[in-house]
């Protein structure tokens, strides 16, 4: 039922909306009905290319037929008029909700030649029993209400009485309903069927664009799922958010790396330490002492050693309030061996001495210049041991 | 830092993104330090020269890339470079201007469409913060429509890869060696 409440919600003036709306839901094609109703549907579209959209009074004597929602599938998978299809389908949907005999005048329609007996095999029994004159009334009330709403007037629904009360054999009605609709199906049907579109997709040149803009994207978000880690594959919003971490991640490496070779952190040292001990996982964490002070560096080691243990993070903390930072041994030799370089004359020579002196003329340096802010990653440690 | 060149440099292809950016990273490199020669080594000084290097790091991975790519030409435009700039106008001034006519129409279609709304104006909304937020990371996003967006922010991640393991690589090797970890 919620489909044709859905569809019928949106059933405009014209056509098109309901091309749109209609996108038919999961139906299962494999069905022993398959075979029947292929062939039933085979027989609708020769005749339905021909219908004039523009007489309405064809889509209101398709809502006598009712067939299975399997046929409205194949009939709109087939690509035939899908207009028509789609009148099939919401007419199919409001006589079966009656769940009363409703009989589709089977021949009626031109779209079920057989008689009922067949029918009432292959399809839902309920759909195929001839029909009552109790259900006229029910019916006609459908079809006011499918008229009201496809801007009809209600004088159709008296013409569809006609083929309503032919019976099963409706062949009269068949001629009667494929004149006006050939009328109908043939001025709607050639602009549809130009732009031939598939089951589910409207034919309105801007959706089409933006289903292809949507596909696309959605090509673009697989292919960045793979490139990126942690991919959810869940939702867009939170591959989105994804990517955009992974991105500034990259970015903080590049400027990381870029800082490293300069000699000196310039901005942030701490997170300049945090992140390189990530990107660096098998570096060691070194703390030295300077020959100058060691006696204040070995208390200092002391203590922060001993906060390390419980806590990275408040041993970072007691360290920047010295105005001194932790950072990975590649780290700190590239800095010294920077800083060894543009300082030549202290420095004895490359090799292992130069750390410890370069680490004498950091801190001097540092302290030189006067800026002892633990922001701007203090004198460096290197480690000896 | 001087002996750059005698350095191993990554193996990769002969004429890959890889080797292309760590030549051309290095050459940058070597020109810097032989313009620094005068080290200050204040604050302000290291600071510049941090972001030297890393505009260095950013103009090389571009110029690697090529005016191909949307983000790597809007990062060549930035260059205060004159012989990058002519060299990128003289190439792609008449491929720019076709692709930006084309790229004009198809935004026009797709931005102006009066159905999306209807379609689906939630995703819209969810999907906008973060689209400005990768507009702004990846380089010359902010005139792009979503879907060349994404197509730009991939090869960007790519190239942003090569660069750090280049970039890791060279401190490696210029690094003394027997104090670095194995």
């Amino acid at each position: 039922m919620q489909p044709a409440s859905r569809e019928f919600s949106g059933m405009n003036n014209n056509i098109n909306p309901l091309l749109n709306h209609h996108h038919g839901g999961q139906f299962d094609p494999a069905t022993p009905h398959d075979d029947f109703l292929e062939q039933m549907l085979s027989s609708v579209p020769s005749s339905a290319a021909s219908y004039n959209w523009s007489d309405d009074h064809a889509p209101p004597q398709l809502e006598e037929q009712s067939l299975s929602s399997k046929m409205r599938q194949h009939q709109i998978s087939s690509g035939a008029a899908t207009a028509k299809a789609l009148m099939f389908q919401q007419q199919l949907l409001l006589s079966r909700s009656l769940a009363a005999g409703n009989g589709g005048a089977d021949g009626g329609s031109g779209l079920l030649p057989m008689p009922h007996g067949d029918h009432s095999d292959l399809i839902d029994g309920n759909s195929f029993k001839s029909i009552n004159p109790a259900n006229d009334a029910s019916i006609e009330a459908l079809l006011n209400g499918l008229t009201g709403s496809l801007g009809q007037t209600s004088n159709q629904s008296q013409h569809f009485h006609h083929p309503h009360n032919f019976g099963s054999a409706g062949a009269a009605a068949a001629p009667a309903m494929n004149h006006p609709a050939a009328s109908g199906g043939g001025a709607a049907g050639q602009p549809r069927q130009r732009v031939r579109a598939r089951r589910g997709q409207a034919t309105d040149p801007h959706s089409i664009a933006e289903r292809l803009r949507r596909e696309r994207i959605a090509e673009r978000m697989k292919a960045l799922q793979e490139l990126v880690p942690n991919a959810n594959k869940t939702d867009k919003a939170s591959m989105l958010d994804e990517i955009i971490d992974y991105v500034k991640f990259l970015q903080l490496q590049v400027k990381v790396l870029s800082m490293s070779r300069l000699g000196g952190a310039a901005a942030a040292a701490p997170p300049v330490t945090d992140i390189s001990s990530q990107g660096k996982s098998g570096n060691g964490i070194q703390t030295a002492s300077s020959s100058n002070n060691s006696d204040g560096m070995t208390v200092t080691e002391n203590q922060v050693a001993k906060l390390m243990e419980e806590d990275m993070g408040s041993a970072m903390q007691y360290l920047q309030g010295k105005g001194l930072c932790l950072m990975p041994i590649s780290l700190a030799t590239a800095i010294s061996t920077a800083t060894s370089h543009s300082r030549n004359p202290l420095a004895g020579g490359g090799g292992p001495t130069s750390p410890s002196i370069s680490a004498l003329t950091v801190h001097s340096a540092s302290i030189g210049g006067g800026e002892p802010s633990p922001k701007d990653g203090g004198p460096v440690f290197n480690s000896k041991r | 830092m001087t002996d750059h060149k005698n350095h191993q440099i990554p193996t990769a292809k002969p004429s890959s993104i890889k080797t292309r950016f760590a030549i051309k990273f290095l050459r940058a490199m070597n020109k810097l330090n032989n313009k620094n020669k005068n080290n200050k080594n204040t604050m302000s000084e290291k600071h510049k020269r941090f972001l030297a290097i890393r505009a260095a790091a950013h103009a090389s991975m571009a110029s690697a890339v090529g005016p191909r790519r949307a983000w790597s030409r809007a990062v060549l435009r930035k260059i205060p470079n004159q012989q990058k700039q002519l060299h990128y106008s003289l190439m792609n001034k008449q491929r720019t201007r076709r692709r930006n006519i084309r790229r004009n129409r198809i935004l026009l279609i797709t931005r102006g469409n009066p159905n999306r709304e209807n379609y689906d104006h939630e995703e819209n909304e969810d999907e906008d913060e973060e689209e400005e937020d990768l507009r702004e990371l990846v380089p010359g996003g902010k005139e792009m429509d979503f879907c060349r967006l994404l197509n730009e922010t991939a090869h960007y991640i790519k190239c942003l890869r090569t660069q750090v393991q280049v970039m890791t690589n060279i401190l490696h090797h210029s690094s003394p060696s027997n104090i670095l970890y194995k």
